[in-house]
C-alpha cells in the first residue's frame, strides 16, 4: 500500500515521537489504575483485559487515521459530518440510555457515543470551512457559517442531555476561529453575550458585566459599527434572559440550576467530590502505594475506573504520580500546538488545532472536577479513563495529529 | 498569503496564546494537587482512616393540604423507620460473607419482614450507598426490641422520618389521593428530577397532579461516622444543605360541604357525589364510593391489600366522581330542552300530542315512565314532570348535530380539564360516530327518541353533569373545573384555566324557561324531595337504565335559582330511582349549606314521591 509520495506514504522519522511516547505512557498508567480500581471485590473485576483490547483496536484505527493523507479527510469533511449529524439524531431517538441520559448507539455487538465521533467530524469541517481563501474573519457576517455548522451537534448533544460534551463543541470553535485569524479582541466580544449571562447567572447583577464589557472596550477599541452590534446584542441579552429567567416556576430554575451545575445535587455529584478530594488528598506527597489505595474500595465512588479514573491516580500514586500525569497530558497538548503551529497546509493546521483543543478541554474539565473546582459533568479523562469510544476516539485524534505531523511540509 | 495562510510571527504569537492557556489550565491542576495533597493531607489523611464519611439525607416535609377556610386535610407525621445504612469499604465485606446468614436471620426477625426482602434491601444499599429502609412506621415493641441490640447489628439504626397523614381517614379521599414509596419503574423514570428510592412520591388526586409543589428538596449533609456506623461529627466540607420544604396546598374543597357529601352518601356501595360553584368552577366537595383510607399507604400495604383496593369488582381507588361514566337519563332533558327552545323547534307553551302512556314511532311503541300518561302539557310542564312523551316527540325535530352542539356546549363529551389525573371522557355520539356503527345514513331514526330523553350511547361523569347544570345555571357560562385554589408560597396562584367547553349561547327567554321548569321540578314535580324551606333549587331528576343490573340513580341541581353559588350531582349505582334516591341526599346537603343551624342530618328514608307510578325513567 505505500506508494512514493502518494496518499498512504507514512514517514517514520517525521513522527512527533515525543507526543508518542508522553500518549503511551498515559494509556499504560491508565490500564495499571483501572487493574487497580477494579481489583476491590465487586462488579467491573478484569476490566482491565478488555480495555487492553480496546487499546489494541485504538492503534490499529490510529494507524490508519495517521497513514491516510489528511486531503482525504478534506474532501470527505461534510459527509463525515453529515453521518455524524445524522448518528446524534439516531441517539435520540432509539438511543440507549444510562444514568438518565441518552448517549449510546449500540450496532449489533458495538455500543458506542456517538457525541465523540461527532466531535472529529466537526473539526473537520470547521477546517475545511476556515480554509476557503474568501473567508474573511473580520467580516462579522463570515463568523455565521461555522457558528452554524457548531450549534447542530451541540444542540443534539446537549439535547441527550450530555452537557459536559456539548460544551466541548463552542470550545473547540472558539479555538479554531482565533487559529483561523480572528482578532482576539473580535473574538472576546463576540464571546460576551455568553459571559454575560454568565456573570448575570452566578452574581444575579448585572452590573458585573456592565463593569467588564467597558474595560473590554478600553482595550480592544472597536470600531463604531462592531461596537453597536456588539452593544446591541448585549443589550437584548440583559432585557430577555432575566424576563425568561423570572417567568419561570421555582422547579423550573432548580432544574435548570441542577443541570448546569450537578455538583448541587449533594447525593450524587456532591458525594463523590467529596470522597474524589478524600482520596487525592489522603494521597499525600508519595501516595498509599499501587494497589493499596483504601478509598477506591468505597463503593460510594461508582465511577472509579471511569469519570474519577484521576482521583484513584493520585491516591496511589501520591503528588509525585499525580503531577506525573499532568506532565504527560502538557507535553501532549504542547506538541500537538506545536504540530498545528509547524503545518505548512492551512487544513491541516487547522484542524490540529481543533483536535489538540477537543483534547485538552476533556482533560482540564476531568482533572478540576476530581480535585473539586469544576462541577461534575460526566467528562472521561481521555486515555486513562475506562471506555472504548473514548479510547478509540482519542487515539484517532492523536493519529489524526501525527497525520499532520508527518506532512508538516507540504502546502 | 495572508489571510489563507498566517505570516509566521501571527502563527507563533496565537501558539503562544494556546500554549499559555494550557500551561495555566495544568498549572492550577498543579495548585490544586499541592492545596490537596501537601497543605491539607493531614485532614484528609484523618478522613480516609476512619474512612467514613456518610451523606444523611435530610427528608425535606411535603406540602399541607388545606381546604379553603384551612381546615386541615393531609400533612406529615413523624414515622419512626429501622433502616440499615450500607457499611464502609472494609466492613461490607464482613457483612456480606460471615454476617449474612445469621445476621439476615435476626434482622428480618427484628423487623418481622421477609428474609429474602431484607437480603435483597441490604443488598441494594451497600452496591448503592444509599440508606434502605427495613420497616417504615415500627411500632413501638420492634424499636425497643432494635435499641437493645445496639452494636451487635452493625449498620441497623432507627431514624425519624416525615410521613403522610390524613386527619380525616377517608374523607376527601379521591379527591387528595396518596402518596406512596416510590417503585423501581417510577424510579428510573424520574432519576433525572432528583428521586430516591424510599422518596415519597403522588399517586392519585391532588398529591398527583401536584406532585411538583407538594415534593420537597431535600436536604443533606456530610457526617463523620465510626466503625459501628454512628455519628461522631459532622462534616463541614461541602456545607449541609437544609431540606426545602413542599408547597403548601389551598383547595377550593369546604370542609363542610365535603363533610355532608360524606355523611349523605354513607350508606351507598357505588356512585359518586359532586357540589361545585358555578361561578368559577371551583370543587367545594366530591366523594367517591366505595372509599378508601390514604393512610393505609403511608403505613404500607400488604400486597393482598392492593389488590384489594384497586381491583376486585368494587375498585375503592377508582374515582367515580370523574372516571365512572353513567348515562345522564332525564338529566339530559335540560339539554334537550336547551337546544329545542334556541333553535325554534318547540317554544315554552307549545303543546304537542298529548301523552297517553307511550309514542308510535317508526313502527316501534316508545313508553313515558307514567305509564297512565301526562295528558296534554307545555314545555315547561313537561320537563316538570320529565314526560318522556313529550320529549320523545322533540327529538326527531331537533336532529343529532343541534342536540350534540347544545351538550358540547355545556361541556358534555370531552374532558372538563379538571387538575386531577385519570378523567374519563364520556360519550356524546355525533353523526360522524353514529356512521362509523351503523354505516353512512344508516342510523336508525329511532336513536333519536332516546337521545332527547338522555338514553341510548350518551355517557358522562358525575362531574361532567355537575358542570352541565352549572352551564345552566349560570346562563351558559362555561367554567373550568378545578380543585386547587392556590399554592402557598410559590408567589402565584396557578393560572386559571381556559375552560374547555365553548358555553352555551340562548335568548333571555329560553334560558327563563328552561329555569323555570327546572324550579317546578324541586317545588312539585320528580324532585320535591330536594326541597329546602326558604331556598329555591331548581334540579332534575334522572333514573338511567343499565343494562348491567339495576337503574342508577340520579340528580342534579343547583341552588339558589335566582343566584346559583352551588351546584350538585349526585349518582347511585344500582339503586333506583332518581327522584326517590339521589334528590333526598342532594336536599340534605343543601340544608346543611344553606341553613347550618337546622337540626342534624336525618338517616335517609325513601322519600314521599309516589313511586308506584314510577315505572320507567323519570
Amino acid at each position: 500500500m505505500v506508494t512514493r509520495g502518494g496518499l498512504l506514504r507514512l514517514q517514520l522519522p517525521t513522527l512527533d515521537v515525543t507526543m508518542a511516547l508522553a500518549a503511551l505512557g498515559l494509556v499504560l498508567i491508565g490500564l495499571l489504575t483501572v487493574y487497580s480500581a477494579t481489583s476491590v471485590p465487586g462488579a467491573h473485576e478484569g476490566l482491565w483485559s478488555k480495555q487492553l483490547l480496546w487499546f489494541g483496536m485504538a492503534v490499529g484505527i490510529a494507524y490508519l487515521a495517521a497513514a491516510v493523507h489528511y486531503r482525504v479527510y478534506d474532501s470527505l469533511a461534510y459527509p463525515i459530518y453529515g453521518l455524524a449529524i445524522l448518528m446524534l439524531v439516531l441517539v435520540l431517538l432509539v438511543g440507549t440510555s444510562a444514568m438518565g441520559a441518552q448517549r449510546w448507539l449500540e450496532l449489533g455487538p458495538l455500543k458506542f457515543q456517538p457525541s465523540e465521533i461527532a466531535k472529529i467530524a466537526m473539526v473537520l469541517v470547521l477546517a475545511r470551512r476556515f480554509d476557503d481563501p474568501k473567508l474573511n474573519l473580520r467580516r462579522i457576517r463570515d463568523w455565521f457559517p461555522p457558528l452554524i455548522l457548531m450549534l447542530v451537534p451541540f444542540a443534539l448533544v446537549a439535547k441527550e442531555p450530555d452537557l459536559g460534551t456539548s460544551l466541548s463543541f463552542p470550545v473547540i470553535l472558539v479555538a479554531m476561529y482565533y487559529w483561523a485569524g480572528m482578532p482576539g479582541g473580535q473574538l472576546l466580544l463576540g464571546l460576551s453575550p455568553v459571559f454575560n449571562v454568565g456573570l448575570f447567572f452566578f452574581t444575579g447583577s448585572l452590573w458585573w458585566f456592565v463593569a467588564i464589557f467597558a474595560l473590554m472596550l478600553a482595550w480592544i477599541r472597536p470600531k463604531l459599527g462592531t461596537l453597536l452590534v456588539f452593544l446591541a446584542l448585549n443589550g437584548a441579552v440583559c432585557v430577555t434572559v432575566p424576563k425568561l429567567w423570572d417567568q419561570l416556576h421555582d422547579y423550573q430554575k432548580r432544574r435548570i440550576e441542577t443541570f448546569l451545575n450537578p455538583g448541587q445535587d449533594p447525593y450524587g455529584a456532591g458525594y463523590q467530590i467529596i470522597q474524589s478530594k478524600i482520596a487525592i488528598g489522603s494521597g499525600g506527597f508519595v501516595g498509599k502505594g499501587y494497589l493499596r489505595g483504601t478509598q477506591k474500595g468505597l463503593s460510594f465512588l461508582p465511577m472509579r475506573h471511569t469519570d474519577f479514573i484521576y482521583s484513584v491516580v493520585g491516591e496511589e500514586l501520591g503528588l509525585i504520580g499525580a503531577l506525573t500525569v499532568v506532565l504527560l497530558y502538557a507535553l501532549v497538548i504542547l506538541r500537538g500546538y506545536r504540530i498545528a503551529a509547524a503545518a505548512r497546509n492551512r487544513f491541516a493546521s487547522l484542524m490540529a488545532v481543533g483536535l489538540v483543543s477537543a483534547l485538552f478541554y476533556h482533560v482540564i474539565v476531568n482533572m478540576l472536577m476530581t480535585i473539586g473546582w469544576a462541577p461534575v459533568t460526566g467528562l472521561p479523562l481521555p486515555l486513562l479513563s475506562y471506555g472504548g469510544t473514548a479510547l478509540i476516539v482519542n487515539c484517532t485524534q492523536l493519529g489524526l495529529l501525527q497525520n499532520v505531523a508527518l506532512r508538516r511540509q507540504e502546502y | 498569503m495572508y489571510p489563507s495562510n498566517p505570516a509566521k510571527h501571527s502563527k507563533e504569537s496565537r501558539f503562544q496564546t494556546f500554549a499559555l492557556v494550557a500551561l495555566a489550565g495544568f498549572g492550577s491542576v498543579g495548585f490544586g494537587l499541592l492545596r490537596l495533597q501537601i497543605a491539607d493531607h493531614e485532614e484528609y489523611r484523618r478522613l480516609a482512616q476512619e474512612n467514613r464519611v456518610r451523606l444523611e439525607v435530610l427528608r425535606a416535609p411535603r406540602g399541607a393540604i388545606f381546604d379553603r377556610n384551612g381546615t386541615l386535610l393531609a400533612d406529615n407525621a413523624p414515622s419512626f423507620n429501622i433502616v440499615f445504612r450500607p457499611m464502609p469499604a472494609e466492613s461490607i465485606a464482613r457483612v456480606r460473607t460471615t454476617i449474612a446468614p445469621e445476621w439476615l436471620a435476626r434482622v428480618s426477625g427484628l423487623v418481622e419482614q421477609d428474609t429474602a426482602a431484607v437480603r435483597e434491601w441490604v443488598r441494594f444499599a451497600n452496591r448503592s450507598g444509599q440508606t434502605a429502609v427495613l420497616r417504615r412506621n415500627a411500632p413501638f415493641s420492634i424499636l425497643a426490641a432494635v435499641e437493645e441490640t445496639r452494636g451487635e447489628l452493625p449498620g441497623l439504626e432507627v431514624v425519624v422520618e416525615p410521613m403522610r397523614r390524613y386527619p380525616h381517614g377517608t374523607l376527601g379521599a379521591h379527591l387528595l389521593g396518596y402518596a406512596g414509596e416510590i417503585n423501581e419503574a417510577e424510579l428510573t423514570e424520574r432519576k433525572e428530577r432528583g428521586y430516591r428510592s424510599g422518596d415519597l412520591i403522588g399517586r392519585t388526586g391532588v398529591e398527583r397532579t401536584y406532585e411538583e409543589m407538594l415534593r420537597g428538596q431535600d436536604g443533606a449533609e456530610f457526617v463523620v461516622v465510626n466503625a459501628m456506623g454512628k455519628r461522631v461529627s459532622t462534616l463541614t466540607e461541602g456545607p449541609p444543605r437544609p431540606p426545602v420544604p413542599g408547597h403548601d396546598l389551598v383547595l377550593t374543597v369546604d370542609f363542610k360541604v365535603q363533610q355532608a357529601l360524606e355523611e349523605v352518601m354513607a350508606d351507598v356501595d357505588r356512585g359518586a357525589a359532586v357540589a361545585l360553584d358555578p361561578r368559577d368552577g371551583a370543587i367545594l366537595g366530591a366523594v367517591s364510593r366505595p372509599a378508601f383510607d390514604p393512610n393505609e399507604f403511608s403505613r404500607g400495604l400488604s400486597l393482598v391489600r392492593w389488590r384489594e383496593l384497586s381491583g376486585g369488582g368494587a375498585n375503592p381507588l377508582l374515582n367515580r366522581a370523574i372516571q365512572g361514566v353513567y348515562p345522564p337519563g332525564s338529566t339530559f332533558k335540560m339539554v334537550t330542552m336547551l337546544a329545542a327552545l334556541r333553535a325554534g323547534v318547540a317554544r315554552p307553551e307549545t303543546r304537542l300530542h298529548s301523552c297517553g302512556g307511550s309514542y308510535y314511532f317508526g313502527g316501534r311503541s316508545f313508553g313515558c315512565w307514567k305509564r297512565t300518561g301526562h295528558g296534554s302539557l307545555d314545555f315547561v310542564a313537561a320537563i316538570q314532570h320529565s314526560c318522556d312523551v313529550y320529549f320523545y316527540q322533540i327529538g326527531p325535530r331537533l336532529g343529532l348535530p343541534r342536540l350534540e352542539a347544545a351538550a358540547r356546549e355545556l361541556g358534555l363529551g370531552e374532558r372538563t380539564g379538571i387538575d386531577l389525573p385519570g378523567e374519563a371522557k364520556g360519550l356524546i355520539p355525533s353523526e360522524a360516530w353514529y356512521a362509523k356503527r351503523w354505516g353512512a345514513g344508516r342510523m336508525p331514526k329511532g336513536l333519536l327518541l332516546n337521545l332527547a330523553i338522555g338514553q341510548g350511547e350518551l355517557l358522562a361523569t358525575p362531574l361532567q353533569l355537575a358542570l352541565m347544570a352549572a352551564g345552566v345555571a349560570s346562563g351558559g357560562q362555561p367554567v373550568r373545573p378545578h380543585v386547587v385554589l392556590r399554592v402557598q408560597g410559590d408567589g402565584e396562584a396557578p393560572a386559571q384555566e381556559k375552560p374547555v367547553q365553548a358555553g352555551a349561547n340562548a335568548d333571555p327567554s329560553s334560558w327563563r324557561a328552561l329555569h323555570e321548569g327546572l324550579e317546578l321540578v324541586v317545588a312539585q314535580g320528580t324532585g320535591t324531595a330536594s326541597r329546602v324551606q326558604g331556598v329555591r333549587v331548581a334540579g332534575k331528576t334522572g333514573t338511567a337504565q343499565n343494562p348491567h343490573g339495576d337503574d342508577h340513580a340520579l340528580f342534579v341541581c343547583y341552588a339558589p335559582a335566582e343566584k346559583p353559588t352551588i351546584v350538585l350531582a349526585f349518582v347511585i349505582e344500582n339503586s333506583g330511582h332518581g327522584g326517590s334516591v339521589a334528590a333526598p341526599r342532594a336536599g340534605q346537603v343543601l340544608k346543611r349549606v344553606f341553613l347550618p343551624d337546622s337540626v342534624a342530618l336525618h338517616p335517609i328514608v325513601a322519600a314521599p314521591v309516589d313511586t308506584t307510578e314510577v315505572a320507567r325513567g323519570d
